[in-house]
């Protein structure tokens, strides 16, 4: 069955949004504390830009988030904590040194 | 309309101005750049309102059409041999792109050795580039083919080549009917599609998966197997308006009873006119068949030429090495499985090597005095 | 005027579902550039990690005109759009064109060089990860000096191509440098470069994870770095007068280059070469970190 395609290859404008790739293959991602003083400096570091401020609310996308963990490293009150994902062993027995 | 003294150069410039192109952009390389200079000269004199792009090679001269026609103009461009080589990465990219640019190419040879004299080595490199290829005999057929590029580029939403020999057309003059702008116009209107257009924005280009890619391909091949029946649809079109009729695809001449064909494109088509006359004053069944588009390559139509014949000779200008002339091996395969007749194929007028009525009728002899060629093709003119 | 974060637009014209790899700076570069460009823009992007990560099969992470071009015709197509939009009268749109450091340095220069020398309407965007990363991370002209890369493990033996200089050599009349880990000063930028009608040239630090040998989430924190220590400098040349943008606090260099794998092999010779190089060129005392 011939695919039916547009004339000159392309693609619709912000299509990728709909099925972002990266959230397949997080390992962790970011939960933002009560510290946060909605600075917003983190969205700008993002690279999916998966922090959103909604409704006066610091909000993670995490349909985007791919979990690099700068939004955590950069947030200069430390209020981003990255979380790990339920990833099979390691999700269910966390690693020695993230007990505290 | 005015008759006119015009060099092949001049007729292309003359064709771009007439089509009011909105981009030029191109690289000057020898034999081509009459034409160029002379579009320029139209830009600075006021006659034509068209953005020129004064760019740095002539591989950034088709990519900057291309950026053109992708922003939704109407865009043009001239280049021949080296330039045509280096611009190959974009030849194809253009056409995947199905953008409709129109590129006039003043045919010469191939580097190494050096040479700027005409043969048709540079077009037949891009023959599957998936660029239409129309081929031109004389000056007034360079303009009007030039004017039915755009019709049929934006009709098929595929480039095309408007191919013409360099110095023997690019530099000669003849009389050139050129049409009144209105006319044009009325044939060629402008309908504009930008792929590129902040009001609906899309992304070109995308890495495209095996999932894809070949059905792209396919659509992109029916559109060039489209060209078949659009290029003698606008070649009708413009006959109609302008009272000169280039047939579209493939032109017999004499062919009625006809026993022996010449296969022919470009230039050596209008001295093989005059030999094919000469040849029927002495009662010889010799026609003649123009090829006008080479891309896509009309082989229906040239087996329908070639129906009724005992014999064909075909003249190409220009070598694949190791496999003979492009022309030589498409009528071939053509007839290949429809009709078992020879097929003589000769090498001539390389790196312009003098190819004129003497030696068309010499092909024409030997290739019906001799029962079996040495090989596929023969080189004549050595 | 002073750009604040809540004044940019919240609206992403490109980023989100983007198929960049974890802590990618490029895309964090495109994302920060496009709060300065708005939608009014078309982008020209060559073969890059840039233009892998922006579209595949039907999809695009971009919300304006994208065209992923052929490797080296970035700025050329940029300049057959910005005369195709001339020839139709549209005036207000930003053309953009959008290359790695070898679309812009290497097997791009050609086209860029030219595109500036006409002085056309648009913007060039550099941003360099130092290396070929669509391809692994060979060594380019921008791999900075000792750097390793994947077909030179023992590290680059010549300097980076000073690109902003080559640029401005072209009398352009804005060219700056930026750095994602100085967001408000690339979009401070960027916008200065949208504001004319001319040629301009921006140069964008943006760290790879993979070939720069750090945890993904230290991109824009090694960017930072960068700055800080004097060897990224943040300037821009508008009309001819150069104005430094951020005075970095001058961290030893070391405290930049150390954390990085690609500089592993570096002696302590080495860094204090690159040390008092920094300290030469910024008039600094000798010796002094």
């Amino acid at each position: 069955m011939i695919k039916d395609l547009p004339v000159v290859p392309s693609a619709k404008a912000g299509s990728m949004a709909a099925a972002p790739a990266g959230a397949a293959w997080r390992e962790q991602h970011p939960v933002i504390g009560t510290a946060c003083n909605q600075c917003l400096e983190c969205t700008l570091f993002c690279p999916e830009g998966a922090l959103v401020q909604t409704g006066g609310n610091m909000t993670v996308m995490l349909s985007l988030c791919n979990g690099c963990g700068i939004c955590a490293v950069e947030c200069r009150l430390q209020a981003i904590a990255m979380v790990r994902e339920y990833t099979g062993v390691s999700g269910v027995f966390p690693l020695r040194e993230e007990k505290v | 309309m005015s008759v006119m003294l015009l060099t092949g150069s001049e007729a292309a410039a003359y064709a771009a101005k007439l089509a009011r192109i909105e981009v030029l952009s191109y690289y000057p390389i020898t034999p081509a750049f009459p034409a160029m200079e002379r579009i320029s000269k139209f830009i600075e004199d006021g006659e034509l309102n068209t953005e020129f792009v004064r760019v740095e090679c002539d591989h950034s001269a088709l990519a900057a059409a291309l950026g053109a026609a992708l922003a939704g103009s109407r865009t043009f461009t001239v280049s021949n041999s080296q330039g045509l080589l280096y611009m190959t990465e974009v030849m194809y990219h253009v056409a995947g792109l199905r953008q409709p640019i129109v590129m006039a190419v003043a045919n010469r040879a191939l580097s190494a050795p050096h040479s700027r004299f005409p043969e048709h080595g540079d077009a037949i490199s891009q023959d599957a580039s998936g660029w239409i290829q129309l081929f031109c005999e004389n000056n007034q057929e360079i303009l009007d083919t030039t004017l039915q590029a755009f019709k049929i580029a934006e009709t098929c939403r595929l480039p095309v080549m408007v191919n013409y020999e360099g110095y023997i057309q690019s530099h000669t003059q003849e009389e050139v009917d050129v049409p009144e702008q209105k006319a044009v116009d009325a044939l060629i209107p402008f309908n504009r599609i930008a792929a590129l257009d902040v009001n609906n924005p899309q992304g070109i280009n995308t890495v495209t998966g095996p999932e894809f890619y070949m059905d792209y391909k396919y659509h992109q091949n029916e559109a060039m197997e489209g060209a078949l029946k659009v290029i003698p649809q606008v070649a009708r079109e413009f006959a109609q308006v302008f009272g000169r009729d280039w047939q579209g695809l493939v032109e017999g001449y004499r062919m009625e009873d006809a026993r022996h064909a010449v296969v022919a494109m470009g230039s050596l088509v209008s001295d093989a006119r005059i030999v094919v006359d000469a040849l029927r004053n002495e009662g010889r069944q010799v026609g003649l068949v123009k090829i006008r588009s080479f891309r896509p390559f009309p082989a229906a139509a040239l087996r329908s030429m070639l129906s009724a014949v005992d014999m064909v000779t075909v003249l190409d200008k220009n070598i694949i090495f190791g496999a003979g002339g492009a022309l030589g091996n498409d009528t071939k395969a053509a007839l290949y499985g429809y009709r078992s007749l020879p097929v003589k194929s000769y090498i001539c007028g390389l790196g312009g090597r003098s190819v004129g009525t003497r030696e068309i009728r010499q092909m024409i002899d030997l290739a019906e005095n001799r029962v079996e060629q040495r090989r596929d093709y023969e080189w004549f003119g050595l | 005027m002073t750009l604040s974060i809540k004044d940019l637009p919240q609206e992403d014209l490109f980023g989100p579902g983007n198929a960049g790899c974890r802590g990618c700076g490029a895309a964090i570069a495109g994302r920060q550039a496009m709060k300065a460009l708005g939608p009014r823009t078309i982008v020209s992007i060559p073969a890059s990690c840039m233009a892998t990560l922006s579209g595949s099969n039907q999809r695009t992470a971009w919300q304006v005109p994208f065209y992923h071009t052929l490797f080296e015709i970035a700025p050329a197509v940029a300049a057959g759009i910005r005369a195709a939009l001339d020839a139709q009268g549209i005036r207000d749109v930003n053309v953009v064109s959008w290359a790695g450091d070898a679309g812009t340095a290497d097997i791009g220069f050609q086209s860029l060089s030219g595109a500036a020398e006409r002085n056309d309407a648009i913007i060039h965007v550099c941003y360099d990860n130092e290396m070929y990363m669509n391809t692994n991370g060979q060594t380019g002209s921008q791999t900075p000096l000792y750097a390793i890369t994947s077909n030179q493990r023992k590290g680059k033996q010549t300097c980076k191509k000073d690109m902003l200089a080559i640029m401005l050599a072209h009398g352009i009349g804005y060219a700056a440098s930026a750095s994602i880990s100085h967001p408000l000063d690339l979009i401070a930028k960027l916008k200065k470069a949208a504001a004319r009608r001319s040629f301009s040239y921006v140069h964008i630090l943006t760290p790879c994870y993979r070939g720069w040998g750090i945890p993904t989430d230290q991109s824009v924190a090694v960017a930072r770095k960068a700055v800080e220590c004097g060897l990224w400098e943040l300037y821009e040349v508008e009309d001819g007068v150069r104005r430094r943008t951020y005075e970095p606090s001058f961290i030893p260099v070391a405290e930049y280059l150390a954390p990085q794998g690609r500089f592993k092999n570096l002696t302590a010779d080495k860094i204090q070469e690159m040390q008092d190089a920094v300290n030469r060129y910024y008039h600094r005392e000798e010796g002094k970190a």
